[in-house]
């Protein structure tokens, strides 16, 4: 077995050192310790000495490269036997690593749009009031813009909420002046007053009436995430209806033969992506990112589909990579794995990273059609909702078909809704026949 | 009589094997056949140690290391006078010491590795971890040495140092203390010369740093810490002298550093050559192979059977080393108290959850 | 929260409990020792320490060379050795030629050796200002110790409480600072039960409850504390007041069930206000009760300079009055 040298942390806090020279060459006898080169670093040259016993196969540098630490430099053949207790590397974060569990981060690069949350500016017209304000205001389902501040400085009290959310209190009654506390504070103290029977009945069924759920992490980063995509896109959504009875017998047909070998999976995911990245070709402004920035819409030449998973924790969205490139069975097999993997927790960061457009299916518990979220930093997201037996008219006649909504949330700011229509257009023909589809597939 | 002396200070300076082996009768120590090839023994396995930790180091397996290559003589002659019910409290390059009492090698690796539980000191032993604030471990020697003292117990405390840890207001107030509180304590200074790249005579302008222990009270000696018998005779002496309850003392023994200070230094920066290649010809085993040989004690055969098998221990060591399994990062919450208190527990808790906030 | 009290109680004042402690936990434990300068014959600077060289021998009660540094530093070797060592640092403004020995290593031995070897460690110190002391004799470090990984933080505020906390900091397995407020070392006597008691380390005491705000403190500025929830109880405003009596380990719980109940919080402290306790209250309200919180945190404290000498003391010091400031800030707000 062959052993790959990294180049180690010599010193202490070192990031690369320059080949002074070999002093083994390819082919050489090596033994444990034997020093193989000569290494000069900020603070010393030093002699390197082999941890494995064997030949020298491979120098990967010339003396005078500069070589950066854990960058391969030589590799030793017929040294396995040792090698293997040296995987763990004693410097570095390799410890701290391993015992990191990655999910929170995946999520959280999956569903956010990049780096940092934005900043928020103090947000004019925003109420000002105390964390205690706010809260009683959420449990009162007060709207805090909604409420005239009568406190110092334009605040909110306590005491406004509690009118605001009195049932009496429309907008042409005054607001109620709570009832006066039972024991006298001073003036200038002012505790929060009894509350109104309003708040009594509000306030009085959390643990009866009202169950609390902790939120969990993955649903504080959907959370963050979907009002940070409400917040950034100006969401259009464009709905449009297929026929897709011709697809369904020939997707059928196509399923008997894929699936008789016992093993494969097929399902009718893989020809709306295909059909997707389609229609995506002939319409490059779905398939991009608004570098706002920067003044500058990137048009994406990689068709990355990611795939909306329901886990029992919440949403998940794994990227099928290069969908252009893989045929329908592969991808069925692709999506199979990847769907297992995201609800037991188990894709790894890279796999929920670099989706160019989103599908999202919608309709598998009913309902007729949503207006699903764009997956940031992506410009579109298509909805594919159940296919149902409707009636249809068909050369003049009413006939039963098998029909299904089709929903486009698109990103106005880059993509007019004229665009929108045609690639919706697009993509509905070729669904609604696959000949079509099939003749036009790269 | 309005002027007089009221103490005049000697320091000796002991030397018992010169540097070609050649034994000085008069002084010569009454040592068995055994134990004088135990002694050649443990040196050597301290220079086996030292060569593979240097190259585990270069390889990315351990971090940063500090050699103690020729000093080999002086950790061994103090060790030979102590037993498992000693505290060895020592600076940070005392693994000689702390393996001639039995400390596994492969936990003094993984100290250098980065892992604490190289610390965990097996329980029939008395050595407190490596101390890298320099000097300041001697002070708890000075306390240990006064607590061996109040208890009655017959052990003693051997405090380490280098030259350096001689500047620093620890070593005064421990030298103090000890010599206040008649501690059993003995003071062992290796000068190896160089504090990084600060020379001896930089640390002080006085003629010896065994002579500092007058001032306090106690007795210093300086010896050839490059001659494995001058160190044992001493200290010998200094052990007894504690163990008996008459106090306190202080030995130098002078070496050299071979190496560079630690493996992220370079001496070639500070250091002449000529020096190097001086104290290369007063190699401390060389030195003691060739007395053992003059008296017909060890031969050649002797001495490639003894490096192939302090090899293959020092290998076994390394396997062991690298056959422990992986610390558990939580354990850094686990013993900063008996018990913790919330806010720990919270971190904690938090921490193993993955909760990185 | 007594382990075996007499029925029999003694008035005290805080420095005589304190020498109470460890007349009664030295008598029952031969392996606590007693060392620093002039604790001997002298009984200390203070007498916080009189008659027990006397009842216990130069060998427990030692009288060391004048080296903070030694005397931390022989201590943890000593309590590595076997013994359970009190230390005394005269005043806390000297206790740094000490701050390697109780930083570097009596807060690390425990973890560094993975349970090896710990560090059973009492330091003495009086803290604070207010007794016309001379330059460096006034200072309040706490907050040092509290942001040093190993270290427990105890400061009394009673006679009571002094004694009960310092046995079970002596009888801790883990290094203690204790921290004397040597203003009200005389001030008041109290009733203190006579042989080994405990007030364990972590549990608050709520001195006052009160409704409208809860102020938090330690050791010399529970007084002004207290004054000051008495001045505004005549205005009908009521305070709580809060004796944390030990900084770590902290009682979160009676502060966050405090804070939650009042919704307004005033921290005391004589210390610099930057980076003092103060700010590691303001933030633990603010990770467990922001909700809560009707008003922001208020801080009344010492003032970020160097402590001023005799005759300007009392403006750096925070009184009744600064209190009360305090407490009407957040209640305006």
């Amino acid at each position: 077995m062959a052993f790959e040298f990294k180049l180690p942390d010599v010193g202490e806090g070192l990031h690369e050192g320059r080949l002074v020279e070999w002093l083994v060459r390819a082919g050489d006898p090596i033994a444990v310790d034997q020093p193989f080169a000569r290494v000069e670093t900020d603070k010393a040259i030093v002699e390197l000495p082999s941890p494995v016993s064997g030949s020298v196969q491979t120098l990967h540098f010339k003396p005078g490269d500069v070589i950066a630490v854990g960058q391969t430099m030589i590799t030793f053949g017929d040294g396995g036997a040792t090698a293997a207790a040296l995987t763990a590397p004693v410097s570095g974060k390799s410890a701290v690593d391993a015992g990191k569990s990655p999910v929170s981060e995946m999520v959280a690069a999956v569903l956010s749009p990049g780096s940092a949350p934005p900043v928020m500016a103090a947000f004019p017209g925003r109420a000002v009031a105390t964390p205690h304000t706010r809260s009683l205001a959420r449990k009162l389902g007060v709207d805090l813009a909604r409420v005239t501040p009568s406190g110092k400085g334009g605040r909110i009290t306590d005491e406004d909420v509690i009118s605001a959310s009195a049932p009496s209190n429309q907008a042409s009654a005054p607001p109620q002046p709570p009832p006066a506390p039972v024991a006298i504070p001073a003036a200038s103290a002012r505790p929060a007053p009894p509350p109104s029977p309003g708040v009594v009945a509000g306030m009085a069924g959390v643990g009866e009436e009202i169950e609390e759920v902790p939120l969990t992490h993955l649903r504080k980063v959907i959370a963050q995430a979907m009002s940070h995509s409400k917040h950034t896109s100006a969401h259009v959504t464009h709905v449009d209806e297929a026929d897709v009875s011709e697809l369904v017998a020939w997707y059928k047909k196509a399923k008997q033969r894929i699936e008789a070998d016992g093993r494969t999976k097929f399902t009718i995911l893989p020809i709306f992506m295909k059909a997707a990245v389609t229609a995506l070709k002939a319409h490059p402004f779905l398939n991009a990112v608004f570098d706002e920035p920067n003044g500058k819409i990137l048009l994406k030449k990689f068709y990355h589909l990611g795939i909306a998973v329901d886990t029992p924790e919440g949403l998940m969205v794994p990227v099928v990579k290069h969908v252009d490139r893989k045929d329908m069975v592969a991808l069925a097999g692709e999506l199979v794995d990847l769907a297992g993997r995201a609800r037991e927790r188990r894709v790894t960061l890279d796999e929920l990273r670099g989706g160019t457009f989103t599908i999202t299916n919608v309709g598998a518990i009913g309902g007729v059609f949503a207006t699903p979220v764009i997956h940031q930093p992506e410009v579109a997201i298509l909805g594919m909702h159940a296919i149902k037996d409707r009636p249809a008219v068909v050369d003049g006649q009413i006939v039963i078909r098998k029909m299904m909504y089709v929903s486009l949330s698109f990103d106005h700011r880059i993509v007019d809704g004229l665009e929108a229509a045609r690639f919706m257009t697009d993509f509905v023909e070729l669904i609604q026949n696959p000949d079509l589809l099939m003749m036009r597939l790269l | 009589m309005p002027r007089q002396v009221i103490f005049e200070g000697r320091i000796e300076n002991l030397s018992i094997l010169d540097k070609d082996g050649q034994v000085d009768k008069k002084l010569e120590p009454k040592l068995t056949r055994d134990q004088l090839t135990g002694m050649y023994r443990l040196m050597v396995m301290m220079r086996k140690f030292d060569e593979k930790a240097l190259n585990l180091q270069r390889q990315g397996r351990i971090g940063t290391y500090g050699s103690l290559r020729g000093q080999e003589a002086a950790q061994a002659g103090i060790a030979f006078n102590l037993t498992k019910t000693d505290w060895v409290v020592p600076s940070f390059r005392e693994h000689g010491v702390m393996m001639a009492l039995g400390l596994p090698m492969h936990l003094i690796y993984a100290y250098w590795k980065g892992d604490e539980r190289g610390n965990i000191v097996p329980p029939d032993l008395r050595i407190l971890p490596a101390s890298v604030p320099v000097g300041s471990q001697l002070v708890h020697a000075a306390g240990l040495g006064m607590a061996m003292r109040l208890k009655d117990e017959p052990s003693v405390v051997v405090g380490f140092a280098g030259d350096g840890a001689t500047s620093e207001g620890d070593f005064h107030e421990a030298l103090n203390f000890a010599g206040v509180f008649n501690a059993r304590t003995v003071f062992f200074i290796q000068n190896n010369q160089w504090a990084i790249s600060v020379p001896r005579k930089r640390q002080t302008a006085a003629e010896s740093i065994a002579q500092k222990a007058l001032a306090y009270g106690i007795p210093g000696i300086q010896v050839d810490g490059n001659d494995v018998l001058a160190v044992y005779a001493a200290s010998k002496a200094a052990v007894e002298h504690a163990r008996s309850g008459k106090g306190a003392s202080l030995i130098e023994a002078v070496t050299y550093r071979m190496g560079d200070h630690t493996t992220a230094d370079d001496q070639k920066r500070y250091r002449d050559p000529d020096d190097i290649a001086y104290w290369l010809a007063r190699d401390p085993i060389d030195r003691f192979r060739k007395y053992l040989v003059s008296k017909k004690m060890w031969t050649d055969d002797n001495d490639a059977a003894l490096a192939a098998e302090m090899t293959a221990m020092v290998e076994d060591e390394v396997k062991k080393l690298e056959s422990m399994p992986a610390p558990t990062p939580v354990e850094f919450f686990d013993h900063m108290y008996e018990t913790l208190p919330w806010n720990l527990r919270e971190q904690r808790e938090a921490f193993a959850q993955g909760d990185r906030s | 929260m007594s382990a075996r009290t007499t029925d029999k109680t003694q008035k005290l004042t805080l420095v005589q409990a304190v020498t109470d402690a460890l007349q009664c936990a030295m008598r029952e434990d031969p392996s606590i020792i007693v060392l620093g300068e002039d604790v001997g014959l002298n009984g200390g600077v203070f007498r916080a320490t009189d008659g027990l060289f006397k009842e216990f021998g130069a060998d427990r009660v030692i009288d060391t060379p004048l080296a903070e540094n030694g005397i931390v530093g022989s201590a943890i070797g000593l309590a590595i050795g076997g013994f359970r060592p009190v230390a005394e640092i005269q005043f806390t403004g000297f206790v740094y030629p000490a701050v390697n020995q109780i930083f570097a290593h009596a807060a690390r031995y425990r973890n560094r050796t993975r349970g090896r070897y710990h560090v059973p460690l009492v330091v003495r110190m009086p803290y604070g200002g207010g007794i016309h002391a001379p330059e460096h004799h006034s200072e309040s470090y706490e907050a040092l110790m509290v942001n040093t990984p190993g270290l427990q933080v105890v400061i009394p505020s009673t006679p009571y409480d002094a004694k009960g906390l310092l046995i079970s900091a002596i009888q801790n397995n883990d290094p203690v600072i204790f921290m004397e407020p040597k203003k009200i070392y005389r001030s008041f006597r109290e009733d203190v039960p006579e042989g080994v008691y405990h007030v364990p380390l972590g549990k608050a005491n709520v001195v006052k409850e009160g409704r409208d705000v809860t102020v938090v403190s330690y050791g010399a500025m529970m007084r002004p504390s207290l004054e000051a929830q008495e001045f505004l109880a005549r205005e009908n405003i009521s305070v709580e007041v809060i004796d944390l009596r030990s900084l770590v380990p902290l009682d979160i719980d009676t502060l966050i069930a405090s804070v939650t109940k009042t919704g307004r919080l005033v921290v005391v402290h004589e210390a610099p206000r930057s980076c003092g306790f103060g700010a590691e209250l303001t933030a633990l309200v603010n990770d467990k009760a922001l909700v809560h919180l009707l008003a922001p945190v208020e801080r009344v404290t010492g003032y970020d300079t160097i402590f001023p000498y005799a005759i300007l003391e009392h403006h750096y010091l925070p009184d009744r009055e600064r209190v009360v400031a305090g407490i009407r800030k957040t209640l305006d707000f």
